[in-house]
């Protein structure tokens, strides 16, 4: 058997696997890999779609940093509602998978019934729902009515657009309560029942056995709801008709993005804000990761 | 083994014969069959007339496959640019007044000078009308109709009260006091004589013609300063304050469709639109609508408004067909059968025979939309110089600063300052 041969035989399990990944690897390198780094060349260019690429350095990002206070004005929305969603829907959703973990009859139910509007809550109609509901007329302000309550129109009042979109974002605990209560299930019972004859009552049980027992998932879906919560963009996108509007505050980072990209057509400074999007979202989940070891607990 | 019977042999005389067949002049292609492509935005009325002229053309000249793509406003300039990058427009493009410059600048549109006498006929056609659709001195699009500026209004509602209806001659103070009087005698919470439109860019446009200026001038500079803006923004200040028109929270509604428009949504009687969108309009609302000119400045002589194409075809300078592409625009603009399908729903025909023609067979709504054309044929300027790279980004800056006001973050003055400055730095931009 000549060497060849015998080369040949030995690669070719792994041959047939790079076979069957195939698909994957093209649509990898194809369509994810392959346009981030356009997207990476684009970034240093001025680029209107329709005519060629020209080369301008570091200009975008300059301009981006220095020069643009509508950016300044969408990383300001963009923080005050990862601030304020990210941990009240965590918050949200953790109270109801402890309560869903009672172990009341019909948690299927119950659990499906929670989960929906995590399915529905990132459509279109959704988010237009949400504009009839929060409206000067809208559903919510004819309920505030019934208490005497004239709400202002909460959609269209810069003091407080963001806010319902907050509320949007927390509606949808779904996925974090699903992981929570996954997470409850596998707490030790053991601890619990010991903790219960040395005269723990419920809230110390949950504050000194529940949450620390908890932080690895808590810690996942802190990191999850952040990076989920900073690239948000159809409820803003919709809500505003895409104008982040009014006055810009609704104008989060993405739908900033969006308007330079496809409303006036600048590719190329719309690509370097993407990359500094990319860039912000690295840089916080390393703070996260870095900072891990002092309040998460795992088992070892 | 070789269970499909494919070896190295049959795949490279395969891939032969592909590249034989790519390879193929492309004369012999468009012989055996020549497929124009079409692209244009609006709504399902357009595209039940659209498809029905397309079909009438195939009828007529067998080997001539069309295809047709349709989105919305707001997605079809998204895709158009998209689809330009890719070197893959339609043959045949709708374009409007706002993007044809661009378009055109950038070498993605065929000049259709050559084709004109020839595939394309415009003998119906006024210079105007040719002219208001030429980009530095050639022919870039031709006018699937004309309109213009209009106010729409709730005729019902004005007569219901007694108000003066919008008529011209009217000046600007006169339609804030009717506004401001309909409020009144109204008298029904969430209701308002009019919408505001200190974000309108055509508005104060029309506005600023009293001034004799335009809003960009011919090299294609913004037209107004930081006191006329002070001025424009001032009087929409006041007539919020008068209860002309809607507060800011109800106008920030507003995402500058008719769906979402104040009038539609039965929060004001009256609003700033164009002619051809009456129609829209009225098939939204139940009563019955009218449609007036902008109010004229306070010698009540001259209006700011002009007459514009609505919309016109281009032909993608990709186009694999020009000629054909050009034969099948005049078709749409100078036939009169397709003239008779297409009815005023683009606008008014520019062609004096097509209108002739259709004239007699329109509703009374389309009638209405011509005759508004045919009065402020007199009284309007000409076409005002090309807007800049930057113009659409400048009326989204309009819109912000009217709230900025309205909500009361900033003084008139104040605002007007900063617009200044940042319109100025988009212009700059491009």
């Amino acid at each position: 058997m000549s060497v060849t041969a015998q080369i040949i035989r030995r690669r070719r399990p792994s041959l047939a696997g790079y076979v069957f990944l195939l698909p994957w690897l093209l649509g990898f390198f194809g369509l994810t890999l392959g346009p981030a780094l356009a997207s990476l060349y684009l970034s240093f260019t001025n680029y209107d779609l329709i005519g060629t690429p020209h080369w301008v350095g570091l200009e975008n990002y300059v301009r981006i940093m220095t020069a643009d206070s509508k950016v300044a004005d969408s990383v300001h929305v963009t923080l005050l509602y990862v601030a304020m969603s990210v941990p009240l829907k965590l918050g949200f959703a953790l109270a109801i998978a402890v309560v869903l973990n009672k172990g009341i009859s019909g948690l299927p139910i119950y659990r499906a019934l929670f989960y929906l509007p995590s399915l529905l809550g990132a459509s279109v109609a959704i988010a237009t729902l949400w504009r009839k509901v929060f409206a000067g007329d809208g559903l919510l302000n004819h309920v505030l009515l019934v208490f005497g309550i004239h709400g202002p129109s909460w959609v269209s009042d810069p003091n407080t657009a963001l806010y319902t979109l907050v509320a949007l974002s927390v509606w949808q605990f779904g996925s974090p309560m699903i992981i929570f209560l996954a997470g409850l299930r596998q707490l030790p019972q053991d601890l619990f029942e010991a903790a219960s004859i040395d005269g723990a009552t419920p809230r110390q049980q949950f504050w000194r056995i529940t949450v620390p027992m908890l932080t690895p998932v808590i810690f996942f879906n802190v990191v999850v709801q952040t990076i989920d919560a900073l690239k948000a963009f159809t409820p803003a996108f919709i809500v505003s008709g895409g104008s982040g509007g009014p006055i810009n505050s609704t104008l989060f980072y993405t739908l900033y993005l969006y308007q330079e990209a496809f409303g006036y057509l600048r590719m190329g400074y719309a690509a370097a804000l993407a990359w500094l999007l990319v860039l912000a979202i690295v840089a916080v989940t390393a703070v996260a990761f870095v900072t891990e070891r002092l309040w998460v607990h795992y088992d070892d | 083994m070789n269970r499909f019977g494919v070896n190295r042999r049959t795949i490279l005389s395969g891939s032969a014969a592909l590249a034989a067949m790519a390879s193929l002049p492309r004369g012999a292609q468009a012989q055996a069959a020549t497929r124009l492509r079409t692209y244009w935005w609006g709504a399902k009325e357009r595209a039940d007339r659209t498809n029905k002229v397309d079909e009438m053309y195939m009828a007529a000249h067998p080997g001539v496959t069309i295809t047709g793509e349709t989105l919305g406003w707001g997605d079809y300039w998204t895709r158009m640019a998209t689809q330009a990058a890719g070197r893959n427009l339609a043959d045949l493009i709708q374009m409007d007044f706002g993007y044809i410059f661009d378009y055109a600048r950038r070498r993605a549109l065929l000049p259709l000078d050559q084709f004109v006498g020839k595939e394309i006929d415009l003998s119906g056609f006024t210079q105007q009308s040719i002219d208001g659709c030429k980009v530095d001195g050639k022919i870039y699009g031709v006018s699937l109709g004309l309109n213009s500026t209009a106010l729409i209004y709730d005729r019902e509602t004005f007569e219901q009260f007694g108000i003066p209806i919008p008529e011209w001659p009217m000046n600007w103070d006169e339609l804030g006091e009717r506004a401001a009087a309909l409020t009144k005698a109204a008298n029904r919470p969430g209701y308002w004589g009019m919408t505001d439109n200190g974000g309108s860019g055509p508005g104060f446009e029309c506005w600023l013609a009293e001034r004799g200026k335009f809003m960009y001038t011919q090299d294609g500079k913004f037209g107004a300063n930081a006191e006329d803006m002070a001025d424009w923004f001032g009087f929409w200040a006041k007539l919020r304050a008068q209860g002309s028109c809607v507060p800011p929270e109800v106008q920030s509604l507003d995402k500058l469709d008719i769906d979402t428009n104040g009038l539609t949504q039965g929060k004001a009687a009256l609003t700033f639109s164009n002619s051809n969108q009456h129609v829209g309009f009225q098939a939204l609302n139940k009563r019955k609508l009218d449609i007036a000119m902008y109010p004229a400045g306070s010698s009540k002589t001259k209006s700011g408004q002009y007459l514009k194409p609505s919309q016109m075809w281009s032909i993608a300078a990709t186009s694999k067909a020009p000629e054909a592409a050009a034969r099948l625009l005049s078709y749409f603009v100078a036939d009169i059968e397709a003239g008779k399908i297409l009815g005023v729903e683009r606008g008014i025909p520019a062609s004096k025979p097509v209108r002739d023609a259709i004239e007699p067979s329109l509703d009374t709504i389309s009638r209405r939309g011509l005759n508004y054309i045919a009065f402020i044929s007199d009284k309007v300027r000409d076409l005002p110089p090309p807007p800049p790279r930057g113009a659409g980004e400048v009326l989204a800056l309009m819109v912000r600063t009217n709230e900025i006001i309205g909500f009361g973050k900033k003084s008139v003055t104040e605002a007007a300052r900063d617009f200044m400055r940042e319109c100025d730095s988009i212009i700059t931009r491009g």
